[in-house]
């Protein structure tokens, strides 16, 4: 639920901050719950007591100004951080009830998964980058890896682009197209959420708009939890936003709540321009 | 308010002072000029005699005979060379690889630098100190006296940090992104540095292994303690047997006062410069041209 | 085991490599230690004793009569020509880096640059090889003969001119080898200065060489620095080249540039073959000593350029 702090913090616009209470909880199962996260690089806290209830099979996206951590804090979903040395992380993440620090890190990342603010496909082919998490997790039958390509591809709408040039490498493929081919390859382990930090962030807007269509599509199986920098693609996409400021989460609600009667003059502040 | 400032001196760009700058700096760019040249004429020098005797005493003889005394050919020095030279790395080679994966990819904590600093130490360490040690450990201690095993450690210790260093460099140069795409989708450490990691970082790897290659190739005092001299074909023994290398023909048939041992030495000569240049430019060749590339020390 | 233990395993077996040489040298060598004493090092005496008489205890250790080792002119000899070498190769090395950063446009550059660079490559026994039979009839016939009857007056570059084998013949082709180290790292060190550097100086006024000279040679310093000692480090060990040319001199300093000398890594190949003859083992233990000797002081000239290196090495090796 919600979440007290002891230090006070200075908002940009002048006021102080002190977390509070959060918004109402959704009333479908919560896939993902956080509480009293806390999270450090080195001595420097980032993150401070995050709780909120990611629920499930929707799309929910969290806005906030440049590091204000609300990258830092999806990467501890999937555990990312731990890539990184000298970080550290205090509070409680469960998925479907399960402590994610106690499971084993290989299955939390195939359950969770990621795409990343400039597309990273691996030095392979169209082929090879959709197949390779998949490889990873065991499936070696050749048949078994066509269909799971195929069906990734289609999820990611990328199949009609591609299905004639499986074998080319990935780096043929234009930004958009990319980021598109690591969703898929995301998606072919079969994950039950998806992360993506700000993925369009590098993408004209035809692409962008491309890739929005297709989280509506995935949010049917999946769970979608989207960083963004851009507040017009929050109130496009996601069904809760989640506000965050300085390493805290201010207020987390239904989009339409948050946009049109916020209840924190923070939110209200960040999302009328008066700082950002 | 302030009083009036002093009025500034004047800069006088003096006739005099003009033409002495101009003096130094043609004294300047002229001393530049000479020493590239003293070391571009040297390079000439060495090349014009390498080759040129070399070439001169190529015949087919060379490579088709074993040495008899000090004549006849160098087919047991070239074969004792690969021999050795590949025998140190496959020695080197895997073991390099996995301290420069370690070094590029898990350098948290104190063990990385404290390795790293030893690595780069070792490859100052005169090869014939490491010769000497190969000498009183594995040709007298372990009973190896001088053979292919012992001439093959010796060149595997001197390539072996130098592999080290040129992989972990190459592994650093691939982008963070990839391995972050690899690690979010579950895959393991092991998958994400071999699966990725070393096969996009692989020409840098392979050219490191291709210089250690050549300074193997090029090496003698090590083996003067290891490997000594042998005029036959290796006859398959690991020790217990000497072995020819080409670079014990330089040194030793040059001193000779025969005619054909001199012209076995130019022709060994040619080999190994020969060898060791074409690695080197095609090794820089592949390197250059990958940005952030930093020089690697030469031995 | 996992991989990452897996791998810091391996790494360690490298790590610890340099920490066995210097072991077992140590360990092997310290009979002779213990025979020689302090006089190693202060005495110009390599005496394998009488080869044809018993063996007598002379301060705890087995040795042959009137055996004696005292390596002072081979520190000379090693400490001189790396002095010579390193004299003569830091200007060169810098002037060859001005004129490959500065004088050539980047499309040369990169070709001609590694023309130089290949110097380093090219083998040691090589350069012994084009020495002995080229350079040394050169200079013992034509080169030193001039030197000594114009420059004669300047101390040690006086007095018997020699046969060519030696110390100055020794630095040149040292040099050789090791300028290309320098130059290498000075001109990268130069190519990356930032353009506004440059561009502050030229605006004031400042020729391209005075730009040179009093504004990016200075930032390059401590990359000079380090390489110096590195190349100091090289030349230290350098074997077969000078094992060539050097004329191995035994049991007698220098007394002018012309003089034969023998260097520490080049006497350890020289005299194995008669150290073998010492039933005692007494020989090849003080062969060892001098091993353990230059290796050593190989170690600290390589450590202080590390350190000194550190710093560059930190800025570059960071991934994208």
């Amino acid at each position: 639920m919600g979440a007290t702090s002891d230090a006070e913090t200075i908002c940009p616009t002048g006021k102080t901050i002190s977390s509070e209470p959060q918004g109402p909880l959704p009333a479908t199962a919560a896939k993902i719950s956080v509480r009293h996260l806390n999270f450090f690089y080195s001595r420097r806290q980032v993150l401070y007591d995050i709780g909120l209830d990611i629920p499930e099979k929707k799309i929910t996206a969290l806005i906030g100004p440049s590091g204000c951590g609300k990258s830092t804090f999806l990467r501890t979903l999937n555990r990312m951080f731990e890539t990184v040395p000298y970080t550290r992380v205090e509070g409680e993440v469960k998925l479907d009830g399960e402590d994610i620090f106690g499971m084993s890190v290989v299955d939390l990342r195939r359950r969770v998964g990621m795409v990343f603010q400039k597309s990273n496909p691996f030095p392979k082919s169209i082929f090879d980058n959709v197949a390779f998490g998949a490889r990873v997790n065991g499936l070696k039958n050749r048949d078994k890896l066509r269909e799971v390509v195929e069906t990734s591809l289609r999820r990611a709408a990328l199949w009609d682009e591609v299905k004639d040039s499986l074998r080319k490498s990935a780096y043929s493929l234009s930004g958009g197209q990319q980021q598109r081919l690591c969703i898929a390859r995301a998606l072919a382990v079969d994950p039950e959420v998806i992360l993506l930090d700000e993925p369009c962030s590098a993408l004209d807007p035809i692409a962008t708009a491309k890739i929005e269509d297709l989280l509506f599509d995935l949010v049917g199986s999946c769970t979608i939890i989207i960083v963004t920098h851009n507040m017009q693609q929050a109130a496009r996409v996601a069904d809760q936003t989640g506000f965050f400021l300085l390493g805290r989460l201010i207020e987390f609600d239904k989009t339409e709540v948050m946009f049109k009667n916020p209840s924190r003059k923070e939110t209200e502040d960040y999302i009328s321009g008066r700082f950002g | 308010m302030g009083t009036a400032a002093a009025p500034l001196p004047r800069i006088r760009a003096a006739s005099h002072h003009r033409l002495r700058r101009t003096i130094l700096d043609f004294l300047g760019w002229g001393m530049s000029a000479i020493a590239f040249l003293l070391l571009g004429g040297a390079m000439v020098w060495i090349l014009a005699v390498v080759v040129m005797r070399g070439y001169h005493a190529l015949s087919l003889t060379v490579i088709t005979h074993v040495t008899e005394g000090y004549g006849g050919g160098l087919l047991n020095a070239i074969e004792g060379t690969l021999i050795l030279a590949f025998g140190g790395l496959i020695l080197s080679a895997p073991l390099g690889l996995a301290a420069g994966i370690y070094l590029a990819e898990f350098d948290r904590g104190r063990l990385a630098p404290v390795i790293r600093f030893l690595a780069d130490v070792l490859v100052g360490v005169p090869s014939i100190v490491i010769g000497y040690f190969c000498y009183v450990t594995l040709v007298e201690r372990l009973g190896w006296k001088f053979s292919v095993a012992a001439g093959s450690v010796a060149l595997a210790i001197i390539s072996l940090p130098y592999i080290c260093r040129t992989s972990e460099m190459a592994l650093r140069q691939v982008p963070r992104a990839l391995r972050e795409g690899a690690y979010a989708l579950g895959a393991r450490d092991s998958r994400v540095v071999l699966g990725i990691c070393v096969p996009t970082a692989l020409p840098g790897i392979l050219t490191g292994v291709l210089l250690a290659l050549a300074i193997s190739v090029g090496e003698t005092a090590p083996l003067i303690y290891t490997a000594d001299w042998s005029n036959y074909l290796w006859t398959g023994h690991l020790t217990k047997e000497p072995i020819g290398y080409l670079t014990y023909a330089i040194w030793a048939f040059i001193t000779e006062p025969f005619a054909s041992a001199h012209a076995l030495a130019y022709a060994a000569a040619f080999f190994v410069t020969l060898f060791v240049l074409l690695i080197s430019i095609a090794s820089r060749m592949v390197l250059v041209e990958r940005p952030g590339w930093r020089r690697p020390w030469t031995r | 085991m996992n991989f990452r233990r897996l791998t810091a395993l391996l790494a360690s077996i490298l790590g610890g490599i340099l920490v066995v040489i210097v072991t077992f040298l140590a360990v092997y060598a310290w009979p002779a230690v213990r025979f020689n004493r302090l006089h190693f090092l202060t005495q110009n005496n390599w005496n394998l004793g009488n080869l044809y008489a018993d063996p007598i205890m002379v301060r705890g250790q087995q040795v042959l009569p009137a055996a004696h080792y005292g390596i002072l002119f081979l520190i000379a000899g090693t400490l001189l020509s790396t002095l010579v070498a390193i004299v003569l190769a830091v200007p060169i090395g810098v002037g060859a880096a001005v004129f490959l950063a500065e004088a050539l446009p980047p499309v040369m550059r990169a070709w001609v640059s590694l023309f130089v660079e290949l110097l380093a490559a090219i083998p040691s026994v090589v350069y012994g090889l084009w020495g002995y039979a080229v350079v040394i009839p050169f200079l013992g016939h034509h080169l030193f003969p001039w030197m000594v009857e114009h420059f004669g007056f300047i101390p040690f570059f006086g007095g018997h001119a020699g046969s060519g084998y030696g110390l100055l013949t020794c630095g040149l082709v040292l040099t050789l080898m090791i300028v290309p180290l320098i130059t290498a790292t000075v001109r990268d060190a130069l190519v990356t200065q930032p353009a506004a550097l440059r561009e502050g100086a030229v605006a004031l006024g400042a020729s391209r060489f005075e730009t040179l000279w009093s504004v990016l040679l200075p930032g390059v310093r401590r990359v000079l620095t380090g390489a110096s000692i590195l190349a100091t480090g090289r030349a230290l060990g350098e074997t077969m080249a000078v094992l060539m040319i050097s004329g191995n001199a035994l049991n007698y300093l220098p007394n002018n540039i012309y003089s034969p000398i023998s260097t520490m890594a080049s006497f350890i190949v020289s005299q194995l073959d008669s150290a073998l003859e010492d039933p005692t083992g007494m020989a090849v233990r003080s062969l060892a000593e001098v091993a353990l000797v230059l290796c050593l002081i190989s170690i600290a000239v390589n450590g202080i350029a590390r350190v000194l290196l550190l710093y560059q090495d930190r800025q570059l090796t960071r991934a994208v």
